[in-house]
């Protein structure tokens, strides 16, 4: 499989791609004008499906557990985006654009979850997170996927915060306090801690629907 | 606000446990992103384990074989050209495929493969969604169950590890097609033809073979059995 047709690498077909991926039926039939123009590149092919595995398998876990901030779900939904883009996935596209395809699979998948356990899109993949799985180049490494962004939002939230609410969520979300344990590092009764982190919370919120 | 349901979540959050269901209000929505926003902040642990790696690759590797045998129909040209123009073309519809026209179902329809005796489509409905046939329970190595989705009836079969879901209706003239276990295939009530679990046409008693069943897409999750279909009433 030398050479071989492939999209031009614009940032347009990334986000036509994206698009592509996340709606819910509707929007099938794409006019050939919109279609994406194909022109032969030499660009970075994956030699089969375990290659676009190994090489993707953590960037999308990362980014799946960005949004549920949980393992059991993380895995699950990682392992629903494989099992959902592997099957039609043809490795003849380069990388750049089995990534994107990827991605927009991971953004249904991760719709389809809160739909499933909440009824409300809690978190959901934004053009920002497909930037972190699908770089202009590769100078973003798999690392940095999901968490670099997930640190500097929380980062972000907390520097807002007053001193009191700040400490109770450092100290039960990234130090992983029980709240008996954060409670004595602040001072307070129990009762007031959980308090404290509840009203924490919200406040947070606040500042996340702000800072959107 | 569901205060009860968002303490649970933000609880199971923090205990690493997977947060239970609950219906989640308008209200509801911004404490528990704060909270996903946060945990996902913590230092380490956003790797994937090494565990899960490995057996997400045993799963797929047991799709792709199945995959191997029965690809997926993407337009193909007609056999007319050269070899370097057929080529030429696949490669088009299969890197139209990888950015994503496939993750909407929309190529198959816009541009139908043939329909011939031997060949074998794939059912992919303009608006479907997932939709549970059987608990894995219930579907052991071997074993084979009907199903009834009110859009859509077929058979749902584990074989060697892979599973294989197909139409239910005959392909001659659309009588509803009955599991013959002890033989392993599907008997048409009609005209005596039958079709193997695959959707492989096995047996026919008419001047032309009809076609291959429509296989339709399945996968496994969370310890069901599901396969793409448009919604609908369950019958």
């Amino acid at each position: 499989m030398e050479g071989g047709w492939v999209m031009g690498r614009t940032g347009r077909g990334r986000a036509a791609a994206a698009r592509a991926g996340a709606g819910t039926g509707g929007g099938a039939d794409v006019p050939a004008a919109d279609a994406p123009q194909l022109r032969v590149v030499s660009g970075e092919f994956y030699p089969d499906w375990e290659a676009v595995y190994r090489d993707n398998v953590d960037r999308v876990y990362r980014l799946m557990f960005a949004k549920v901030g949980n393992r059991p779900d993380a895995e699950d939904l990682t392992a629903e985006v494989f099992l959902a883009a592997l099957r039609p996935l043809r490795v003849s596209a380069s990388a750049a654009e089995v990534r994107a395809y990827l991605f927009a699979t991971a953004r249904t998948v991760l719709a389809g979850h809160w739909r499933r356990t909440l009824g409300r899109e809690i978190t959901r993949l934004t053009d920002d997170d497909e930037l972190e799985l699908v770089p202009a180049d590769d100078a973003v490494s798999s690392a940095a996927v999901g968490s670099s962004a997930a640190v500097g939002r929380a980062a972000a939230i907390l520097a807002e915060l007053p001193e009191l609410y700040r400490r109770i969520l450092e100290l039960r979300f990234l130090d992983s306090c029980s709240v008996r344990e954060a409670a004595a590092a602040l001072g307070v009764s129990v009762a007031y801690a959980k308090v404290l982190q509840h009203r924490a919370l919200r406040r947070a919120a606040q500042l996340l629907e702000v800072n959107r | 606000m569901s205060a009860r349901g968002v303490r649970r979540f933000v609880a199971d959050l923090l205990a690493g446990r997977r947060p239970r269901s609950f219906r989640a209000d308008d209200t509801d929505v911004g404490p528990l992103r704060a909270a996903i926003t946060l945990r996902a902040a913590r230092p380490g642990s956003t790797a994937p384990g090494d565990e899960f790696v490995t057996d997400l690759h045993r799963r797929l590797a047991a799709a792709q074989t199945d995959q191997d045998v029965q690809p997926l129909p993407l337009p193909r040209p007609v056999v007319d050209g050269t070899r370097r123009r057929l080529v030429a073309a696949t490669s088009i519809a299969a890197a139209a495929a990888a950015v994503g026209a496939v993750a909407d179902h929309a190529l198959t329809s816009r541009s139908p493969a043939p329909s011939r005796p031997g060949g074998q489509q794939t059912l992919l409905p303009n608006t479907g969604e997932w939709r549970t046939v059987s608990t894995s329970a219930d579907l052991a190595e071997g074993g084979v169950r009907g199903f009834d989705l009110g859009t859509v009836v077929g058979f749902v079969a584990r074989t060697g590890g892979a599973l294989r879901a197909v139409s239910g209706v005959c392909t001659h003239l659309g009588c509803r097609l009955a599991l013959n276990a002890p033989a392993r295939r599907l008997d048409c009530p009609c005209h005596t033809t039958s079709f193997a679990l695959n959707g492989e046409l096995l047996r026919y008693q008419l001047a032309v073979p009809p076609p291959a069943l429509p296989q339709l897409e399945v996968r496994e999750t969370q310890g069901v059995v599901q396969v793409y279909a448009p919604p609908g009433p369950v019958v």
